[in-house]
């Protein structure tokens, strides 16, 4: 539950006085100007303010912001750019390589991700490779983050440790997650991150909770062959 | 004898000429305002066109842009004045012309309601998965830079600095605390990318902005574009900076900074109002006609919970059937994630009513004109049929 505070800007305010100057007659009587005035200020610059809200630590994830583009009526499916779905690589001063598993297809520096990979398999699935400069938020921040994505509740340090593998490369060790939501119909999310040369890596694989369990195997191949250049 | 200017002046504010000019520039508007929607989508073509007092032109080749038709809220005004003081100055004060005194009254509250409808509405999401509890909703449209200040254990104080204060640019202090933002840019749409060893320096000097580059982009104009709305901000306390940060609704990395043992996350995200009460989905339903992918009915069952007003309940929303709630309407608009999420588009409209009682008036002022006429002729018949035979 949450309080509210504002505080707002008085360009209403402005607008009245100006326009009683601009406007003021001795035939109109002064109840107009009351009646103007009043629905300037309470509407004039209502948008235009820093909101404040005081709300309990969410005991639960919030549901994830739809963008415009779900705005048409009952559209299947989950809108696509989604907030919080993908995070700007900077350029590493060496780039992380990987062995693509058979059948699958890959696409480097694609627009926000350093990597796109498409597995071969049938369901709605997605492969990326992130890398952030530092530790980016840590690593807390974003495996909760991941969670967030399929409708988890975030965790703590403990959770993060229990929930943990680690897997052994040639870049470093990558501490891999795997999350499946809850609901009908569910949504699995494999990822892994590791820190190298001052930069944070994040080899992502989300989607259908099948469609991922089918490229499980797969995805934990490529992430054992990554590799520094 | 000359007649004084304000005669003049009321004589036409109330003339017919003057509804007539209106409506021909309303219709004008209205295809104006259609064809521009193919470059603008549905909403910018209405807010260029419908919303404003004026309609802009940028001149090509300058940063000039030049008033070259009224737009729709000032025909409007107009057209509501029009109304009003011919209404005032030229129907008779008598029962005669009831049913046009009631029928003007309900145009009048047509208007009234449009316009307080286009001031007061304000259409939000609420975007729940099965199992979620969520107490709040969100602009589809507008983006909002949240500060949070993250410090205690209990709760968080959210600021929400409105897209549109960002765009002006300047300093935003943030009252109740030592922060004052500054934007240094701000950007309705942008590409961000991946910093080259050849780009220049990054504008960003904290947070992952320091890895990236910004493009700006023309603002997304269809209906089924998202804007990556984008602003270089410096935090200043206590006459500290805490460096430029780069935020964008499509950075999914958190960030934030500390001052003074207090924690301040920083995010660009679609604009939020938390409501004191909370919508828990329990169910949603999207049942298809047997043997087809047709659907039949989409519906959420949802816990609505208050406990300021010791409200807790089951509600079933469906299709035409919303949730009335402490004056907003919560109506099933949309589903995702293989119907696990349910979206609720919230209304709140405090003149929602005015337009059905507007449309009620003006039926209800033409039968009364009509009767009033009807009585008037069948008078007429009685006393020519009267005088016929006598």
């Amino acid at each position: 539950m949450a309080t509210e505070g504002a505080a707002r800007r008085g360009c209403g305010e402005a607008l009245a006085v100006l326009l009683s100057r601009v406007l003021l007659r001795p035939t109109i009587p002064p109840s107009f100007y009351l009646l103007a005035a009043s629905l300037l200020l309470t509407t004039g610059c209502r948008r235009d303010e820093v909101t404040h809200f005081r709300v309990a630590k969410p005991a639960a994830a919030p549901a994830p912001a739809m963008p415009a583009a779900a705005g048409g009526p009952m559209m299947g499916g989950a809108p696509p750019g989604m907030a919080g779905d993908v995070a700007p690589p900077p350029a590493p001063d060496g780039g992380l390589t990987w062995t693509l598993p058979k059948g699958w297809s890959e696409k480097k520096a694609g627009g926000m991700r350093y990597a796109t990979f498409t597995p071969n398999v049938a369901g709605k699935i997605d492969g990326s490779v992130v890398v952030l400069p530092g530790p980016a938020g840590g690593e807390l921040q974003n495996v909760n983050r991941w969670r967030n994505q399929i409708g988890l509740a975030p965790i703590d340090e403990g959770g993060l440790a229990s929930a943990r593998t680690v897997v052994k490369t040639k870049a470093g060790a990558l501490s891999v997650y795997d999350f499946t939501s809850d609901g009908q119909v569910k949504s699995r999310v494999i990822a892994g991150l590791l820190e190298a040369r001052g930069s944070t890596w994040f080899v992502k694989l989300s989607g259908d909770a099948t469609a991922v369990a089918t490229a499980r195997a797969d995805f934990l191949r490529l992430m054992e062959s990554l590799r520094l250049e | 004898m000359n007649k004084p200017f304000s005669s003049h002046f009321w004589d036409g504010l109330a003339s017919l000429k003057l509804t007539i000019v209106c409506l021909a520039a309303l219709m004008v508007l209205v295809i104006g305002c259609t064809l521009a929607q193919v470059s603008l989508g549905t909403w910018g073509a209405v807010e260029l066109y419908m919303r404003r007092f004026l309609v802009w032109w940028d001149l090509p080749g300058t940063h000039l842009s030049v008033p070259v038709f009224p737009g729709g809220a000032l025909v409007g005004l107009v057209l509501m004045f029009n109304l009003v003081v011919a209404q005032v100055r030229r129907i008779e004060l008598s029962w005669k012309k009831a049913g046009l005194w009631i029928v003007h009254a309900g145009l009048i509250l047509l208007f009234v309601g449009e316009f307080i409808t286009g001031v007061y509405q304000v259409d939000t999401r609420l975007a729940v998965e099965v199992g979620q509890t969520v107490d709040f909703v969100e602009s589809p449209r507008e983006n909002e830079l949240a500060l949070t200040d993250v410090t205690d254990p209990a709760h968080d104080d959210v600021y929400g600095v409105s897209e549109r204060l960002l765009a002006r640019g300047g300093q935003v202090a943030i009252p109740g605390t030592p922060v004052t933002l500054t934007v240094k840019r701000f950007f309705h749409n942008a590409q961000l990318a991946t910093r080259r060893p050849s780009d220049p320096p990054a504008q960003a000097t904290a947070g992952v902005g320091t890895g990236i580059t910004v493009s700006e982009l023309p603002p997304a104009t269809g209906d089924d574009e998202v804007n990556r709305t984008t602003a270089l901000i410096e935090p200043v306390a206590g006459g500290r900076s805490y460096g430029t940060w780069l935020v964008s609704n499509v950075l999914g990395a958190p960030q934030a900074f500390t001052h003074e043992g207090r924690t301040y996350k920083l995010e660009l995200r679609p604009r939020r109002w938390y409501l004191p009460y909370s919508v828990t989905l329990k169910q949603f339903r999207h049942d298809v006609y047997a043997g087809t992918d047709i659907p039949k009915n989409f519906s959420s069952l949802v816990q609505l919970k208050d406990p300021a007003r010791n409200e807790d309940r089951e509600v079933l929303i469906y299709m035409n059937q919303p949730l009335r709630y402490d004056g907003k309407a919560f109506y099933q608009a949309s589903f995702g994630k293989g119907d696990t999420l349910s979206v609720l588009q919230v209304v709140e409209n405090p003149g929602w009513l005015l337009p059905y009682i507007a449309c009620i008036l003006v039926g209800l002022g033409l039968i009364v004109h009509f009767a009033i006429g009807l009585r008037r002729m069948v008078n007429r018949r009685r006393v020519a049929a009267l005088e016929a035979t006598t």
